[in-house]
C-alpha cells in the first residue's frame, strides 16, 4: 500500500484528504456499525497493547530528556545562585528577604506579561489590538503559546467561551484550506506526472516520487523559508528557528520562542503575515502528520500481516513435520510388524523343512533366520536395487558376529526375507 | 464547475468570518485586560523605586540582576530560597513534559534548554504526535460501541426517530463529559493547589483538554508539593483520558452533523469514507472471521483463522 492519495484531484474535492487529524477533527476512521459483533476480550487486549506501547514511548522520551536536560538545569541553577550571592555581597544594604520579595513580585509580574526589566514608560502593551489579535489566533488554533495569557476572571471566562466556539470554526477553516492546498498540489503533481508517463516509470514509483516532491516542496515553502526569515528578523539560531517552526505548526506551542514576542521593533505587517503563515502551515503539517499516521498504520498492519503469515507458516511447517513423523512412525511400525510376521512364518516353514534334514543344526538354522531386521539396512538394499545381492561383508558380517559362517555350510542365506 | 466555484466561495466566506471573529476577540481581550496590565506596570515601577530608595543598589546593577533572574525563570529555574530541592527534569517531570509534547498541549513551564534537547524534541514530536493521535483514535473507535452506538440503538428501539435520538444522546454525552472531566477535576485541583480558585481549575481543565495549553496554570509545580511524581502522573492520565473523551465528543458531533445534513450543506468532509478508511486501525475483520466457538486459537487476533489444514492434523 503506497502513501495515501493526497494528490488525486478527484478525491480532493469531495473528501477526506488531506486528513486533518489533530486538535480539531479526529482521523476519520469509523468501524462498520452494522456488524460490531466483536468479542470484548480481543479488542481490549490489542488496545491495551497499543497503550503499553505509548507508555513505553513516553518513558523512553522522559529518560532521554532527563539525561539531556538535567545537567543544563543544574548549571543554570548554580549560575543564578552565585549571581544572587554576588549581588547580595556587593550591595550589603540589601538583605536576603527583601531581595526574595522583589524577585517574587518581579516573577509574578512577568507571568502577567509585564517585564520590569528595562524602562517601563514607553513600553508597548501586550494587549494592544495587534497582539490581542495574535493571542486570539493562538487560542483558536490551539497552539497556546502562553507568553500572553488573560489574568482577570472576566478574561478567563471569555477565553473559555471564545475557544469553545472558535476551535470548531477554525477546524472547518483548516479543512477548507487543506482541501484547496491539496487540489493545488494535486494539479501541479498531475502535470508533473504527465511528464513522467513519457519515461515509462511504474505507477507506484510515480506516486512515491510525487509524495516526496510534495513533502520537499512544502518543507521548503512552509518550514525552511520561514525559519530563515525568523532567524534573520528575530535573531535566533538556525536550530531555534526550526524548533519554533515545528513546535508551532504541530500546535504544541511552548512559548519559549514566539515570533513577534520579543522587544524588537517589528514592521507593521509582520504579525499578520506570521498569522497567515501559521494558517497555511498548519494545513500542510496536518497533511504531513496524517501521512505519517497512515504510514504507521500501514506498517502496523503489514507487520501484523507478516507476523500472521510467519505464524501461519510456522504452524503449518510444524504441523507438516509432526504429521510426517507420525506417518513415518506408523509406517515403520507396520513394516516391523510385517517383517516380524514373515519372519515367524518363515521360521515355521524352515523348521518343518529342516525337520527332514539330518543335520544337527537345528539351532543353527534357527539362528540363520535371525538376520537382523534392520530397516535401514533393508532399505539401503532396496535402494541399491539389489534384491538379495548384498555385500558379503554386510550380510555375512552380521552373521559372522552371530557366530555363523556360511562357508562352513552352516546355513543357507535366505534371500527373500523382504 | 459550479461546485468548485461554490467551494471557493464558501472558503472565502469562512476566512472572512474567521478574521472578523479574531478581530472581535481581540477587541474584547484588549478592553478587559489592558487596564489590569497598566495597573500592574505601575505597581512594578513603584516597587522598583522603593527598593532602590531603601538600598545602595544602583539601577543598572538591579536591571542586570533582574534580567538574569528572569532568563533563568523562563526555563523554570527559580532563584527563591525554598525551591532548590526539586528538579524540573526528574523522571516524572520529564515524562510529564514528554506527554505535553506528544499530546500537543505544550504548557511551556519547562522547555528544553540544550540544543540537543531542542533537536530531540523536534524529532520526538514529529513521530509522537501522529502516534498519539492514532492511539487516541483507536481508543475512540473502541469506545464508540459501548458509549455511542449501543445507547443510540437503545433510544431508537424505545421509539425515537434516528435524528432526535442522536441529538439527545449527544447532549447527554456532553453533559456527562462536562461533569466528569471539567467540573469534578476542577474542584479537585482547587482543593489540591493552594492558589487556585474553582474558576482557575475550570479554566485550566478546559485549556488543557482543548490542547491549547497556555501554561499559566500547571498543576504540581508549586515548590514543596507533596507526592509530586504521583501527582504529575495522575494529571497525565487525566489529560490522556480527557483528550480521548474530547475526541469521542467531536466524532459523535461529526456523525450527528452528517446525519442532519450539515456537512453536505457546508461541503465539509463526511464521516463516511472509502473502504480503505473503513478498516479500523486495529483489525476487526480477522476477529470476526475466526469465530469458531471451540477453537481457542481464534481468540488471538493475529492467528489467521483461515487455515483449516493444520487444525485437522492436530485433531488427527
Amino acid at each position: 500500500m503506497a502513501a495515501p492519495d493526497l494528490l488525486d484531484p478527484k478525491s480532493a474535492t469531495h473528501n477526506t484528504k488531506p486528513r486533518l487529524s489533530f486538535s480539531t477533527k479526529p482521523i476519520t476512521l469509523t468501524p462498520r456499525e452494522e456488524s460490531e459483533v466483536v468479542a470484548t476480550v480481543m479488542k481490549w487486549k490489542t488496545v491495551s497493547a497499543i497503550f503499553l506501547l505509548v507508555v513505553l514511548y513516553l518513558v523512553m522520551g522522559a529518560a532521554v530528556f532527563r539525561t539531556l536536560e538535567q545537567p543544563h538545569e543544574s548549571a543554570q541553577r548554580l549560575a543564578i545562585l552565585s549571581q544572587k550571592l554576588e549581588f547580595l555581597s556587593r550591595h550589603t544594604c540589601v538583605n536576603q528577604s527583601q531581595l526574595e520579595e522583589l524577585v517574587k513580585q518581579v516573577v509574578s509580574a512577568v507571568r502577567s506579561g509585564v517585564n520590569p526589566a528595562g524602562t517601563l514608560t514607553n513600553h508597548s502593551s501586550l494587549w494592544d489590538l495587534n497582539s490581542a489579535f495574535f493571542f486570539a489566533g493562538t487560542v483558536i488554533t490551539t497552539i497556546g503559546f502562553g507568553n500572553i495569557s488573560p489574568h482577570t476572571e472576566g478574561g478567563r471566562i471569555f477565553c473559555i467561551i471564545y475557544a469553545l466556539l472558535g476551535i470548531p470554526l477554525f477546524g472547518f477553516l483548516l479543512a477548507g484550506v487543506g482541501d484547496q492546498l491539496g487540489t493545488i498540489f494535486g494539479k501541479g503533481i498531475a502535470r508533473v506526472e504527465k511528464m513522467f508517463v513519457h519515461w515509462n516509470i511504474s505507477q507506484t514509483k510515480i506516486r512515491v516520487i510525487s509524495t516526496l516532491l510534495f513533502v520537499l516542496f512544502g518543507c521548503l515553502l512552509f518550514v525552511a523559508l520561514p525559519a530563515a526569515i525568523f532567524k534573520y528578523i528575530e535573531g535566533w539560531s538556525a536550530l531555534e528557528s526550526l524548533y519554533f517552526v515545528v513546535i508551532t505548526l504541530t500546535t504544541i506551542g511552548f512559548g519559549d520562542f514566539v515570533a513577534g514576542g520579543s522587544e524588537i521593533e517589528y514592521l507593521d505587517y509582520y504579525k499578520p503575515i506570521v498569522w497567515f503563515w501559521i494558517l497555511v502551515g498548519l494545513a500542510y503539517f496536518a497533511a504531513i502528520l496524517s501521512m505519517i499516521g497512515d504510514w504507521l498504520r500501514v506498517i502496523s498492519k503489514r507487520t501484523k500481516e507478516e507476523v500472521g503469515e510467519i505464524r501461519a507458516h510456522a504452524a503449518e511447517w510444524t504441523a507438516n513435520v509432526s504429521a510426517e513423523f507420525k506417518e513415518t512412525r506408523r509406517r515403520v511400525s507396520v513394516e516391523i510388524y510385517d517383517k516380524f510376521q514373515r519372519a515367524t512364518s518363515i521360521k515355521r516353514k524352515l523348521s518343518t523343512d529342516l525337520g527332514f534334514s539330518p543335520t544337527p543344526e537345528f539351532t543353527l538354522s534357527k539362528r540363520a533366520v535371525s538376520v537382523n531386521f534392520n530397516d535401514e539396512r533393508d532399505r539401503k538394499e532396496k535402494e541399491a536395487g539389489l534384491q538379495g545381492l548384498t555385500t558379503p561383508l554386510a550380510k555375512n558380517g552380521s552373521l559372522l558376529i552371530n557366530g555363523l559362517d556360511p562357508e562352513r555350510g552352516d546355513f543357507t542365506i535366505i534371500e527373500h526375507l523382504k | 464547475m459550479h461546485s468548485a466555484g461554490r467551494s471557493w466561495l464558501l472558503l472565502t466566506g469562512f476566512v472572512l468570518f474567521y478574521v472578523i471573529y479574531l478581530l472581535f476577540g481581540a477587541l474584547v481581550f484588549s478592553s478587559i485586560e489592558r487596564p489590569v496590565e497598566d495597573k500592574l506596570r505601575h505597581d512594578m515601577e513603584t516597587l522598583k523605586q522603593e527598593f532602590l530608595n531603601l538600598s545602595c543598589v544602583n539601577p543598572a546593577s538591579l536591571e542586570r540582576f533582574l534580567v538574569q533572574v528572569l532568563a533563568a525563570n523562563k526555563y523554570g529555574v527559580s532563584v527563591l530560597r525554598n525551591s532548590s530541592a526539586t528538579s524540573n527534569w526528574d523522571l516524572a517531570s520529564s515524562m510529564f513534559f514528554a506527554n505535553t509534547l506528544v499530546t500537543t498541549v505544550g504548557y511551556g513551564h519547562t522547555t528544553p534548554l540544550s540544543d540537543t534537547g531542542k533537536a530531540f524534541s523536534i524529532v520526538y514530536a514529529l513521530l509522537g504526535v501522529p502516534f498519539t493521535m492514532l492511539v487516541l483514535t483507536a481508543c475512540v473507535q473502541r469506545l464508540m460501541y459501548p458509549l455511542v452506538l449501543a445507547p443510540v440503538g437503545l433510544l431508537q428501539r424505545s421509539g425515537m426517530e434516528p435524528r432526535s435520538a442522536t441529538a439527545v444522546h449527544f447532549l447527554l454525552l456532553l453533559l456527562m463529559v462536562v461533569l466528569c472531566f471539567l467540573l469534578a477535576p476542577a474542584a479537585i485541583f482547587s482543593l489540591l493547589e493552594v492558589s487556585w480558585s474553582f474558576l482557575d481549575g475550570v479554566y485550566f481543565c478546559f485549556i488543557s483538554l482543548c490542547t491549547i495549553g497556555l501554561g499559566d496554570f500547571v498543576p504540581g509545580t508549586q515548590p514543596g508539593q507533596q507526592y509530586r511524581p504521583l501527582y504529575q502522573v495522575s494529571v497525565m492520565v487525566y489529560l490522556f483520558v480527557g483528550l480521548m473523551m474530547m475526541f469521542l465528543l467531536l466524532h459523535t458531533f461529526h456523525k450527528m452533523a452528517d446525519l442532519h445534513g450539515l456537512t453536505t450543506f457546508l461541503q465539509l468532509p463526511h464521516c463516511e469514507e472509502t473502504d480503505e478508511d473503513r478498516e479500523p486501525i486495529v483489525d476487526n475483520k480477522l476477529e470476526e472471521e475466526s469465530s469458531y466457538p471451540s477453537d481457542k486459537a481464534a481468540s488471538k487476533p493475529l492467528e489467521p483463522g483461515s487455515q483449516p489444514s493444520y487444525n485437522t492434523i492436530n485433531k488427527g
